[in-house]
This record gives structure tokens, sequence and C-alpha cells, in this order.
């Protein structure tokens, strides 16, 4: 099981798929949401910073141009009226706390240095001239407010100054005190922007007039200020670029005030523009989890109840593959899957139908393979045994054949041996001749024999008188030898009676000893060879005695072998006229072995013959033999196949009965 | 992949629709068709020298043209502009009588297009293909003044300067004045505006503020003006109070006939010429451009947020005022 694919579900797939998407989707639009919110955050602080500046720029304008308008009024009364000094310091006079932005009313100097102010105010004429108020009012003659500057009281203050031009050559310049306070609370108080500062640049010289940061007040900007912001904000007064901008986290406004050389700037921190980002990211990341949760709630929910009549579906199809046509499929709805359900319902019906009609014929199937088998096994035995038999012939033939062949060898074998036989007793023929002729000269040569044999034992006669007296003799010598032995002895006995006597007669003696000792010597040799002698002579006595008889005995004999020699004589005729017989006998037989060698040879053609016809015989029976196997080796297949096919359909059969319908 | 296309085209298409982009100019028409409506806010010689040439433009490119004066006041423009609407004008080429009231106008042509000259409304009044703005760049015409007069007084450490204004809340006083001492400021010498207020764009109020000043006895090296008018009543007050001319630079801006006049006779130093054919030209052109849906950037001069047309200056100085007469 544990190589077998893991089963995916369609739930699962649709789920892997759409939720991801989703997530992935959502996450986008939260991510373009939240960088067009970033966006839209900043264009709104820009909007806001420019709002915030605008509304303090024209809360400033206003309140400059009211005061402005009054004292455009008061002068263009004056230039109009042309009052003389004692009706200016009356008209004067009623300006003083008449209005709590100039409580030191209106003022006017001459050329000449005098100066005509309200009755009750403190305004100073010391350096009149040289003031910033009356030298600034010399270059306009529309008033307008001049630069800030510190009066005696101590009080940062702006003067609205101008020339009047009442077409008098004295050149006069009427002039009112504003305090700075004012616009410091409008620089310092009206922003509307949370955390968000302004402060207020005289651009000709760069000095800050108001601004929070008391310290900066009256100072002048610079870039090489050690605060960036400042230094960024100085580089910008510089060159003039009032553009918005971000200078070193700070989002930066920049605002002219019209009919002043001010500038108002205002900046925010951008870390304030982007706190609310963090909460937004923090309240969009919520969102996105709750609504990715949401979505797989529903998608998972959707997903189940679209799937589940799948899956009733797929465990009726599941059961339909392991062959359980039994199934009832439910279908409800008028949707696809419904659709699908009874078209599957159709088929199991349409199934089981067919699959009864496959298991009936199955069925007989298996029959007929039965019986196919059974008769293709039978014929198969069949053809074993005929194949048997076949090679039993076929063996049989052989040894036929192997016969003919010997009887055909034989029978050549047999006209050779004839041949020869014939050959040979020509030859026979001429021995026999040539044997006749020889017994004829033996039969003579015989009766030489017989002749010399007689002339052989008359000479044995004579020898044996011869021998006979060569005994008589040797008699007489024995005689003889006897003497000289007597003869012997007694010089033996007479050498020693010398010796005695020799031994007697002392030295004297001793000569004669010596010949005597020789004398019995001789003596003593002479006895020895007598007794040689005779014992010679008994042998040779011996031997005579054998001659004598030896002959008498080859006498006998050579009479024996002429009577012998005779018998032969007869015997050689009677075998020369049996030899002469013999070789009439043969010559008859000649003629009848050549009769025979003409048959025998003629034997041999035919028994030639019929070996080859054997071995035709035998290579057909042999052809028969394999043709044989051949039938049997496919009767086998036959069978073999049969039962196969028998197991086939018993497989088939099973097989459809594993279906249930 | 033929899918996967045919989708990306749907999508694009859906896009288009909901978006409501378009393909190209579909409305309007050919340039014949156009009928155009001009409105001055009341008779002044520079602006009617652009409605002449901006009528002939016209009419060479076969527009109807129709050209109003009115009397100087918004109220009279917001009647012109209904009634123009109702006639059924295509454009509407206008130079405000107070650029402050510049919604006020848009709210009145409706849909139609307009185009502003002379005097610029704020930059958020304007929009892209529906409202733009004909005229020169003011800041150029004070860098050009700036230019001339460090060119001239170069050998001086310290100027006097008297510098005369048109209105107040006129947008091409602050561009010029602006522009004019941010280039002197930059120049590094010690500037000192001597005199330096509001003469109205008035030859009368000027020549009176030259009197006045010359009474406080001030030294004066050059007069910047932000037109020829007021440079003409400085000469005027020089003359009668016979201060020399040739010894004072005296700046003005616009090269009207007076202005070119006046430098060819040496009393006028150097003036900018503000094209009143370019501009005429440039007004119908922007206007044909938004009647027809054509992209601004096609338009000559136009910038690139499409808002503005700005029509060069030329600087006039005796050596070349012939050009301009």
């Amino acid at each position: 099981m544990a190589g077998k694919k893991r089963k995916l579900s369609i739930k699962a797939k649709l789920l892997g798929t759409i939720i991801p998407v989703s997530a992935v989707v959502l996450f986008l639009l939260i991510l373009v949401s939240y960088l067009v919110s970033k966006g839209m955050m900043k264009d709104s602080a820009m909007n806001l910073l420019d709002a915030s500046i605008g509304n303090q720029v024209a809360e400033m304008e206003g309140w400059l141009n009211k005061d402005l308008v009054s004292f455009e009024m008061v002068k263009k009364n004056i230039e109009g009226t042309k009052p003389n000094d004692k009706e200016l310091q009356k008209l004067l006079n009623q300006y003083y706390n008449y209005n709590s932005d100039y409580p030191e009313g209106i003022y006017v100097a001459s050329e000449d240095g005098t100066l005509i102010k309200p009755e009750d105010s403190k305004k100073s004429d010391k350096g009149l001239l040289d003031s910033i108020w009356y030298t600034q009012g010399l270059s306009r003659v529309n008033m307008a407010f001049g630069s800030a500057y510190t009066n005696e009281e101590g009080e940062n203050i702006i003067s609205a100054s101008g020339i009047i031009d009442d077409g008098e050559d004295k050149v006069r310049v009427i002039s009112a005190d504003v305090s700075l306070d004012h616009v410091s609370l409008i620089v310092n108080s009206m922003v509307e922007m949370e955390d968000a500062e302004a402060f207020l640049i005289d651009t000709v010289d760069g000095t800050i007039l108001a601004g929070r940061d008391s310290e900066r007040l009256s100072t002048k900007l610079s870039t090489e200020d050690s605060n960036p912001l400042f230094a960024g904000i100085a580089k910008s007064v510089e060159e003039n670029d009032y553009s918005m901008k971000e200078i070193s986290g700070y989002l930066t406004a920049f605002q002219e005030i019209g009919g002043t050389e001010w500038l108002l700037v205002s900046d925010v921190p951008t870390a304030t523009i982007y706190a609310n980002l963090n909460s937004l990211r923090m309240i969009m990341i919520v969102i996105g989890c709750v609504a990715i949760l949401c979505i797989i709630l529903l998608i998972e929910r959707m997903v189940h109840m679209i799937v589940r009549p799948i899956k009733v579906l797929t465990e009726d199809i599941t059961k339909m593959a392991e062959g359980d046509f039994t199934v009832e499929v439910k279908a409800k709805g008028r949707d696809e899957i419904a659709a699908m359900g009874r078209s599957v319902q159709k088929f199991v019906e349409s199934m089981r139908n067919m699959i009864q009609d496959i298991y009936q014929i199955s069925d007989k199937l298996g029959n007929q393979a039965d019986g196919s088998s059974k008769i293709s096994r039978e014929m198969y035995d069949a053809s074993i045994v005929q194949s048997e038999s076949m090679k039993e012939m076929n063996s049989t033939v052989d040894q036929l054949s192997i016969s003919v062949n010997e009887i055909a060898e034989s029978a050549t074998t047999l006209a050779m041996v004839v041949s020869d036989t014939k050959e040979d007793s020509v030859r026979v023929e001429e021995k026999m001749q040539e044997t006749v002729q020889v017994s004829q000269k033996g039969k003579e040569d015989m009766q030489k024999v017989g002749t010399a044999m007689e002339t052989i034992s008359l000479s044995i006669t004579r020898l044996e008188e011869a021998v006979n007296k060569v005994g008589t003799a040797s008699e007489e010598i024995t005689a003889i030898v006897s003497l000289i032995g007597n003869i012997a002895d007694e010089t033996n006995l007479l050498s020693l009676n010398a010796s005695i006597e020799a031994a007697r007669a002392g030295e004297v003696g001793r000569g004669f000893a010596v010949v005597a000792g020789e004398i019995g010597k001789l003596a003593s040799n002479s006895t020895e060879s007598v007794s040689n002698i005779e014992r010679l002579i008994h042998e040779v006595q011996a031997l005579v005695e054998d001659a004598v008889e030896q002959s008498r005995d080859s006498s006998e004999n050579i009479k024996e072998s002429g009577q012998l020699i005779g018998q032969a004589v007869v015997t050689f005729n009677q075998i020369f006229e049996n030899i002469e017989e013999t070789s009439s006998l043969i010559q008859d037989m000649i003629e009848k072995v050549e009769k025979v060698d003409a048959v025998a040879t003629n034997a041999a053609a035919i028994s030639e013959e019929q070996a080859a016809s054997t071995d035709m015989i035998l290579q057909t029976s042999e052809d028969m033999v394999t043709q044989s196997n051949h039938i049997m080796h496919n009767s086998e297949e036959v069978a073999n196949d049969a039962e196969a096919l028998a197991a086939t359909s018993e497989e088939l059969g099973r097989q459809v009965k594993a279906f249930r319908f | 992949m033929k899918k996967t296309s045919v989708f990306i085209l749907i999508a694009a298409m859906l896009f288009c629709m909901l978006t409501g982009c378009s393909v190209g100019g579909m409305q309007g028409g050919n340039a014949g068709s156009i009928k155009v409506l001009m409105i001055l806010s009341n008779e002044d010689t520079y602006r009617e020298m652009v409605a002449q040439e901006a009528g002939k433009i016209a009419q060479e490119q076969g527009m109807q043209f129709d050209l109003v004066i009115g009397d100087g006041t918004s109220d009279a423009q917001v009647k012109t502009i209904k009634e123009g609407v109702s006639k059924g004008y295509d454009v509407i080429i206008c130079n405000p009588a107070d650029a402050a009231t510049a919604l006020q106008l848009e709210i009145a042509a409706g849909d139609i297009p307009m185009v502003f000259f002379n005097s610029c409304p704020e930059e958020r009044l304007l929009k892209k293909g529906k409202y733009v703005y004909v005229g020169s760049n003011e800041q150029d015409a004070g860098k050009f003044q700036a230019e001339y007069v460090l060119d001239k007084l170069g050998s001086k450490q310290e100027l006097n300067v008297m510098i005369l204004q048109g209105e107040q809340e006129h947008s091409a006083t602050n561009g010029r004045t602006t522009a004019v001492k941010n280039a002197l400021k930059d120049s590094g010498k010690k500037i000192n505006y001597i005199f330096s207020d509001y003469a109205d764009w008035s030859r009368e109020k000027a020549k009176n503020m030259f009197d006045i000043m010359l009474k406080t006895g001030r030294e004066v090296d050059c007069v910047i003006c932000n037109n020829d008018e007021m440079a003409l009543g400085t000469i005027e007050s020089c003359k009668e109070n016979k201060i020399d001319l040739a010894s004072l630079v005296i700046l003005g801006v616009d090269a009207t006939k007076d202005g070119c006049e006046a430098i060819e006779n040496g009393e006028l130093s150097f003036t900018v010429c503000q094209s009143a054919p370019g501009q005429g030209r440039a007004c119908v052109e922007a206007a044909r451009a938004l009647a027809s849906g054509e992209d601004m950037s096609k338009v000559e001069y136009a910038t690139d947020n499409g808002l503005y047309v700005y029509v060069p200056f030329e600087p006039v100085t005796a050596q070349n005022v012939t050009q301009y007469k």
C-alpha cells in the first residue's frame, strides 16, 4: 500500500488551489490598498500641511490687511483734507487706543525730524530719521509693513508706513506700530496639524520673526545650522525654492505672505504622518487574516457541498470498479453531478445486462473449451502412440536394412572368396602337377635310399669286427702294465732300504740317501702312472664294448630302416597314385568353382540392389518418423492450446462470476 | 496559450471600460468644425493684439472664431461664458478679469474646456486636457531685467533700485518682481530698494510715484518696472524734472509700441517682449488641442505637466528694437 499513489481528493485539490490563490490575491489587494493608503496619507498630509500653512498665511494676511486698510483710510483722509499740524494732531489723537492691534495709534514723521503723534502715545522720536519704519516708509506710497524691530519698551513690533502723497514738497511718512505678538500667536497656535510647527522668516535677511522655539527668535537662518532641518530650510530660502519638500525627516511647506517680505515655514515630522500607517497596517493584517479565514471556511463549506455527491458517486464507482454492479446510484438535483449520477446509473444497468450475457456465453464457451481440450488430449495421445509405432517400424526397417546390407556384403565377400578360390585352385592344380612330379622323383630317390641302406649295413658289420680287434689289443696292454706296476713296487722297497742304509753310513751315505730318495720318488710316480694307465685302458675297453654294442644296434636299425624304406617306397607309390587322383579331382573342382563364381557374383549384385532399396525404405521411414514427431508436437500444442483455452474460459467464467449483478 | 491571451485581452478591455481610458481622440472632430469663443476682460492694447492674432490663426485653420470684450468684471465674464455655452462653442479662450475667479468661470463653462491667458489662475484650478494657461513665464521677464541691470551696472557694488510693480494680486506682478529680486540677490551685490510700490500697471501712478521718490532725495541707479506703461510714466517724470535719462537705467516689460519708440529714442533702456502674436497663436493651438482631445504635449511650448503653454519672452534693447515695432 505504501507504494500506491496517495489519493488526493478533489476537495483537497480545490482547497489547495483556491485558498492559496485567494490568499495571494487578498494579500496583494491588501498590499496595494496599503500602498495606496500610504500614498494617500502622504498626499493628505501634504494637503493638510498646505491647508494649515495656507490658513495661517490667510489669517496673517487678513489680519495685516485689516489694519493696513484702516491705516490707508487715515492716510487717504490726510492726503485729501491736507490738515495743518494742529488739525493733524487732533485727527491722530482719535486713533490712540482705538484698536488693540495698534494701541499707540498712528503717527506722522516729517523729513525735518518732527513727529506728530497722539498726545498720550509713548512713541519716541529718538533717531527718527534713521528708524526702520521711517526709512522703509520712504520707499513707498502705499503703506506696507516693514521689518520687525524692538521698540524702547522692548516689544517686538512691526510698523506699517508710507509716504503721504499730498502733493506737498515736504516729505512726510505716516506710520503705525503693530505688536508681533499677534503674528506669533498665529504662527504658533494656528497650526492645524498634529505635531506640525511653524515659524516666520523675514526673507530680506533671514531673521526668524516668530516661532515656538524662543531661543531661535531674532536669530538668522544659516545653511550651516547644526540642525539639518534649519540648514535645509535656509538652503531652500536661499534658492527661492518654496515647493513642499521633505527635509531630514520633516515634511516642510513654505508660503510667502502677501504684501510683506515674510515667509511662513511649516514642518511636520514624517513619522507623525506615517504613525497612523502602523495601525492601518495592523488593521489590514487583521482584516486580511480574518478575510482569509472566512474565505477558507466559505470555500471549504462550498467545496464540501459540491463534492459530497461526487464522493457518493465515487464510492459507487469504486464498488463498480471492484465488480459490484448491484449498486444503485441515487442522483438528486439538476446539476452536472446529478446528470453524471443518472448516466452512471444507466451505465450500471446496461453493464449488468451485458455481464449477464457474457456470463452465459462464457459458460458455454467453458463447456466447449473443455470438450475441445479433451478431444485434443486424446488426439495427442494417439499421435504419441502413432509416433512410437513409427519409431519402432523405423528401427525394424533399420535392422532390415542392416541385415540386407550384411547379406550384400557377405554375398560380395563370397563372390570374392569364390573368385580367389578359383585362382587358388588353378594354382593348386599347378602345385599338384609339381607335387606329382616331385612325388615321382621322391619314389625314385626312395629306391636309391634303399640301395644305399644296404651298403651302410655292410660297412657297419665290418666296423664291428674292427672294434672287436681293438678290445683284444687292450687286454694285452693291461697285462704289460701290471708287470710294470710290480717292478715299480719293488723299486720303491729297494729305495727304502737304500735310504736306511745310507742313514747308517752317516755323512758318507748322505749322497747316497739323496739318490735313494729320488729313486723312491720315481718308483712312486711310476706306480701312480701305472694305475692311471690301467684306469685308462679300462675306460677304452668300456668304450669299445659300447661301440660294439652300438654298431650292433645300428646295424639292426639300418636293417629295420631298409625294411621301412621299402615300405615307404610302396607308400610313396600309393601317394603318387592318390595325388594323381587328387589332381583330377581338383580339376573337376575348379570347373565347379568357376560355376559358383558366376552365381556368387550375380548374387552380390542382386543383394547390393536390395540393400540400396532398403536404404530408401529406411529414409522414407525416417521421414515418416519426423513427420509423425511433428504431428505429435502439433497435436501437443493443440492440446496445450485447448487446455489454455479451457483455462482461459475457466478464468473468464471466474472473472464473470466476480461481478455481482 | 490562446486562452490566456484572450483572457488578458478581455481583462484589458474591461479595465479600459471601467477606468474610462480612451484610445486616441474620439471626441471633437476636425479643426474645421471647432467653434472658439474668446473673451477679453476689458480693452487693453496688448490683449487686443493677442486676440487679433488668435482670430487670424483660427480663421486660417478654418475654425469659427468670435471675440467678446467685457467691462472688466468677473460677473460680466460669467454671463458671457454662459451665453457661449448655450450657443454651442467647443472651447473658450479667456483672460480672467480676476484670476481668483477662475473656478467660477470654469463652473460657468461646464463641460467646455477653457484656455486662460494673460492672468494666470492658481495651479490647482488648472486641469490637464481641460483648463490650461497660455502666457509667458513671468519669472523669465524678471530674470532678463535683472541680467540687463547687472550687465549695465556691473561695476557698482551697491545698487539703488526702484521697483514699480503692477497690481498687487496679479500673477505677473509677483512673478516678475520676485524673479528680479532673486536674481539681484544672487549677484551678491548690496541691493538697496530705495522705492518699491504697486503702480498698478499705470503710467500716471508710476509718474506720480517717481515724483514722490524724487522728493525723498534718494539716489537711484535703475527703475525696474513690471511693464512698459509704468516705465513710460517714469520717463515722463524724469523729463519734467529734467533728469538726464542717459544716466538712469529704466526697464519695462511687454515691448509695446510706445515702449519700443522710447527705446529707439534712448529713453527706455530695456524691455522684454511678451510676444502677443505668439500668445495669440498659442491660445488657438491650445484651444484646438483641448477641443479635439489631443495631447497637450503636441502643442508648442507646452510644459510637461500639460497645464501651461509658456511662449518665451524675448529681450528687447536698442540693438534689436526694430524687429518689434
